[in-house]
């Protein structure tokens, strides 16, 4: 705990609003994150978790209020920011029409990555796709897309890992591989991420959140949350039953 | 900086290049529209009296072939990003905005091209065919075809990245594309019909068009460039 309040935040969101029209997606949330935390962010179907994780990875900009990830700001750093965070999506964000390597491959240009050939066969290996690397993805399992998809966000080696329902539609293996990635560079990471399933956000957080309706709901580490009344308020808060 | 650029340029160029290549999505698809076109315009202009010169309305009819083909293609470009995020993906990579409108521009610009090259063959032997034709000023038909791609494709990419989020992209791309093809096809139409007429009025003519077209092209390709960090982060 210690540590925790000395170091830096990895996020800092002051006030953060986005508006569609005259519908504010998100409506004046703030909040701070350590870094190496892991941020579970909880809320029904149009809470606002989406739009709030696109405002943190520069995806889109806020309408009013600042957020910044490891100190820079995710409108006028937005570049260099991009540097340093990996996205974790349901979506695979793959091109299917491209094999397994040429995937990484591309990405890797992308992120300016030196010698990307290794890194992109490490990679392979790490999320058990190395024998099917000259495939095209249109090919691959929901599974296989989501084990390359965390190899795609991996490349760069990101400081803060954004997971937007990472579990969603895997098998248990998958679910596996990505626990054991997860695991494997958890105590040098930043996480957040966006789940319907209380329990894995839980077991997995430092910190939890609830938005709903765009609005900070709750918003407390780990230690200070009871499991039972964490449900509660989300039931009552939400309207909706625990997943 | 300038080489980080260059370098994921030519990777999402090579990217798309690649991705044409095996599913020839765009290619088929605005070839065979380009063709089908022709093959209209000949049966619909079949029964024209003799007096009827085909090298009156030849250029209109190759530059409306032209801006309604490469619309089909545009959409597609950008659908292709689309599918399963990548767009997303891409916006997330530390690339400026402006590099992934000149690399879908470009790629744009090639398979226009391509199909053009594949069209003017075809056009030429339904409707030109038999005509007394100064070939001098038919060379500088490239010209105008080159100079009038960049227009389309560079605008084009613009609007199809606008458009590509909306319900309607098809008639969202359409209602915003064809308005501001009207300068284009002005200046494109102009010149290329010159080149056909040809003789020394036709070549003045011609550079008159062709001046308007690249007017039309640098201040548009600059607008585009300016205005897709805004559109895509919107």
């Amino acid at each position: 705990m210690a540590d925790e309040q000395h170091s830096a935040p990895a996020l800092e969101v002051r006030d953060l609003t986005r508006a569609f029209g005259v519908r504010k997606a998100l409506d004046g949330v703030s909040f701070d994150v350590p870094e190496r935390a892991f941020l579970s962010i909880f809320g029904p179907n149009g809470a606002g978790k989406t739009t709030l994780v696109k405002v943190l990875t520069t995806l889109l900009n806020p309408t009013s209020g600042t957020a910044k990830v490891l100190g820079l700001d995710v409108v006028d750093d937005a570049v260099e920011m991009r540097k340093r965070i990996g996205l974790i999506s349901h979506n695979p964000l793959l091109y299917p029409d491209l094999t397994a390597e040429e995937n990484l491959l591309f990405f890797a240009e992308m992120y300016g990555i030196e010698m990307p050939e290794a890194r992109v066969a490490e990679l392979l290996e790490a999320v058990e796709l190395d024998h099917r690397r000259l495939d095209l993805t249109r090919t691959f399992s929901r599974g296989m897309l989501q084990r390359l998809s965390i190899a795609r966000a991996l490349l760069h080696r990101p400081e803060v890992i954004f997971l937007d329902e990472p579990y969603s539609g895997l098998d248990p293996h998958a679910m596996d591989i990505l626990d054991g990635l997860i695991a494997a560079v958890r105590a040098d990471h930043t996480f957040v991420m966006i789940s319907h399933d209380l329990d894995k956000g839980l077991e997995l957080c430092s910190h939890a959140l609830i938005l709903a309706r765009g609005r900070l709901v709750l918003f407390e580490p780990r230690e200070a949350i009871d499991d039972s009344a964490f449900r509660r308020t989300y039931r009552e808060t939400v309207g909706m039953g625990v997943a | 900086m300038a080489s980080t650029s260059m370098r994921q340029f030519r990777a999402m160029l090579r990217k798309d290049i690649v991705m044409e290549l095996r599913t020839k999505e765009m290619l088929m698809s605005m070839g065979l529209y380009s063709l089908l076109t022709m093959v209209v315009y000949f049966v619909a202009l079949s029964q024209a009296g003799s007096s009827f010169d085909p090298r009156d309305i030849a250029a209109g009819l190759l530059w409306l072939a032209f801006i309604f083909t490469s619309m089909l293609g545009l959409n597609r470009s950008l659908v292709h990003e689309k599918d399963q995020g990548c767009l997303e993906a891409l916006l997330l990579s530390p690339v400026d905005r402006p590099v992934i409108f000149f690399a879908k521009f470009i790629g744009n610009l090639i398979f226009l091209l391509i199909v053009e090259a594949l069209t003017i063959p075809v056009f030429a032997f339904l409707f030109l065919q038999g005509n007394a034709l100064d070939s001098g000023a038919l060379a500088l038909i490239p010209l105008v075809l080159v100079a009038g791609s960049v227009g389309i494709a560079g605008v084009g990419t613009l609007l199809a990245t606008m458009s590509v989020n909306t319900t309607g992209k098809d008639f969202v791309l359409a209602m915003l594309f064809i308005p501001l093809m009207y300068p284009l096809l002005l200046g494109a139409v102009t010149a290329t019909s010159a080149a056909i007429i040809g003789g020394p009025e036709g070549v003045a003519a011609f550079w008159t068009g062709m001046a308007w077209v690249v007017g039309y092209d640098v201040i548009m390709i600059l607008a585009s460039y300016g205005l897709y960090e805004f559109i895509v982060g919107a």
